[in-house]
């Protein structure tokens, strides 16, 4: 009888902690796992708009995908924007170094808090922005470029496919570099002190010290911007989408599709949800991969085990 | 002057000419918005407008509704912040200090939803909500908050470095858990909330492909693709109205941080750090 009470007890005591977690779980079950079950089954069925004659075709959708040259070269593009973008992190590192020099206080709030200027601005504006800074004519990366080399620079840093990529990059690293540095910074200053003291003992000069001591330390920071850099760039979308007039065509000629865009291309604009979704199956894939390597090599989760 | 005094005096000029050249397009296009000389061409790059006039604003008033884009954005952001964040110290609280069955099996079943882009979920997602008759509402902009994932995680590991003796206080003095959620770990965590209500804030303000997916019309859209609607609409590009435009949205997220510069600058690079 006792025992009975016993274990109603424990069970009311057990059973005060779900309303705290029903309404996360089920908008988790609503918003992610039932729509990610039907992101895979789509993707193995021929259906251009959902509830008009699927067809099961298993691995087709993927086959056609993989043997398209529209699709191959939006994930070309992905790749090689995304590589280019990771920029932001040795530049962010070096900017947190030396503003890092200048010691705690006014002056190295003053940097920290400019840099990052840039990130706060609201994105849709940083992108009309950069599309006059990199206008062919009478834009302002050129007319700096034109200063500083003393000749006449008219690069269309967006609309010429030589230069797209490196146009996209420049804004995207402008966009993200102080994100990059903010946490360089705050990793830099996690380093105790006294590891540079004694280093200073034995004579090491400043640069040495950077070398063999602050990078090995630094090494989840860089790991985590590199895979958080890795994962943001193979979603890249809004600015490129922006930057070709709303059109997920990825203009100039396509040289700025992303993965991200050829899927939206093919939901909303060519609607095609059998080859869309096959598409978001491998982008999936691809960010499934890195976070992997984020958890594995950060050690993100490890402490979830201790109780 | 010591060599180190030289070294910083270096160190401070070089930054100080980096950040001029990095905020310097910033610079440009307030100028650009008050130059009457921006039309469909370029004028040449200057520190001051060449020809002052409010005239781009006037005419960027005529040809977006502004006002309109910023309260629905203002709304959905606001709601979207308070719920997601909520939501999560309500989450993180029951991982951090409950006990029950199913605790580690629900934990690792949200924490999953990390690794699953958004992207890959949009069109089912889309779908979804056009079948329920929810497409052109703010419904798909604020119904998916109510498991903000990654605040989840923070707030568990935020909530769990509390001391257990004053939950147990609560408990001898007969209140439940609700009063120990609401009395104790809600006050006690003010900088956890206000580090994901930043962070939440600042990424909904963003918005941009969702809503430009789920939301048709324009009395309803949201001040991102309002604003490149307008932008892709112009037949022939006129720079003046267009960078007015830029800086009036880029406005409110300022304002907010000119106010809460601290805490942005160290919420962002919370985030970034494990903790």
């Amino acid at each position: 009888m006792s025992n009975k009470k016993h274990w109603k007890m424990q069970l009311k005591k057990q059973l005060r902690w779900y309303p705290f977690l029903i309404i996360s779980v089920a908008a988790l079950v609503l918003f992610v796992y039932i729509p990610m079950g039907h992101t895979i089954s789509y993707s193995l069925y021929n259906v251009s708009i959902v509830g008009y004659g699927e067809k099961f075709v298993g691995l087709k959708n993927y086959r056609t995908l993989l043997g398209q040259s529209q699709f191959l070269r939006s994930l070309w593009n992905t790749m090689a924007l995304t590589v280019m973008g990771l920029l932001t992190i040795p530049l962010g590192f070096f900017l947190a170094v030396f503003i890092n020099s200048l010691g705690k206080g006014k002056t190295q709030s003053f940097f920290r808090i400019g840099f990052y200027l840039p990130n706060i601005i609201t994105g849709v504006s940083v992108i009309l922005m950069f599309q006059a800074v990199l206008q062919g004519d009478g834009g302002l990366l050129n007319a700096f470029l034109s200063f500083i080399t003393g000749r006449e620079i008219s690069v269309r840093w967006i609309s010429d496919v030589r230069y797209a990529k490196l146009g996209a990059t420049i804004l995207w690293c402008w966009m993200n570099t102080g994100y990059s540095m903010l946490v360089n910074l705050a990793s830099l200053q996690s380093i105790p002190s006294e590891i540079y003291e004694a280093a200073v003992v034995d004579g090491a000069t400043p640069w040495k010290k950077i070398r063999y001591l602050t990078i090995p330390l630094m090494k989840n920071c860089f790991t985590f911007l590199l895979v958080t850099g890795v994962i943001n760039g193979l979603s890249r979308f809004t600015d490129l989408y922006i930057l070709g007039t709303n059109s997920s065509a990825g203009l100039p000629g396509g040289t700025l599709q992303t993965i991200l865009m050829y899927i939206y291309q093919f939901s909303f604009e060519v609607p095609n949800f059998g080859i869309s979704s096959a598409g978001s199956m491998i982008l999936f894939a691809l960010v499934f991969v890195f976070t992997m390597i984020n958890v594995k090599m950060t050690g993100f989760l490890n402490d979830e085990e201790s109780n | 002057m010591t060599k180190g005094k030289i070294r910083r005096i270096i160190n401070i000029t070089l930054l100080a000419a980096l950040l001029l050249i990095v905020l310097t397009p910033v610079w440009w296009a307030v100028v650009l918005s008050f130059d009457r000389a921006a039309t469909t061409a370029l004028p040449e790059f200057s520190w001051l407008p060449h020809e002052l006039s409010t005239f781009n604003y006037k005419a960027a008033a005529r040809l977006i509704d502004l006002p309109r884009y910023y309260l629905n954005t203002l709304f959905v952001t606001a709601v979207n912040t308070f719920v997601s964040v909520f939501f999560a110290m309500m989450c993180g609280f029951a991982f951090a200090k409950g006990k029950f069955w199913g605790k580690k099996f629900l934990y690792v079943f949200m924490l999953a939803v990390m690794m699953v882009p958004f992207e890959s979920r949009m069109v089912p997602l889309f779908i979804q909500y056009r079948n329920w008759g929810m497409l052109n509402t703010w419904f798909p902009l604020i119904l998916g908050q109510f498991a903000y994932v990654y605040g989840i995680f923070f707030a568990r590991q935020n909530i769990a470095a509390l001391p257990d003796s004053l939950v147990e206080s609560v408990y001898l003095d007969g209140g439940g858990v609700w009063r120990v959620f609401f009395s104790i770990i809600l006050p006690l965590s003010k900088p956890v909330m206000a580090t994901l209500g930043i962070l939440q804030a600042i990424a909904h303000w963003n918005a941009y492909l969702w809503p430009l997916v789920v939301i048709r019309d324009s009395s309803k859209q949201v001040i991102s693709v309002g604003v490149a609607l307008f932008n892709a609409q112009q037949d022939s590009v006129y720079y003046g109205p267009r960078m007015a435009v830029a800086v009036l949205s880029a406005i409110p997220l300022a304002i907010m941080f000119l106010f809460l510069q601290k805490y942005i600058v160290a919420s962002v690079a919370v985030s970034g750090i494990k903790q």
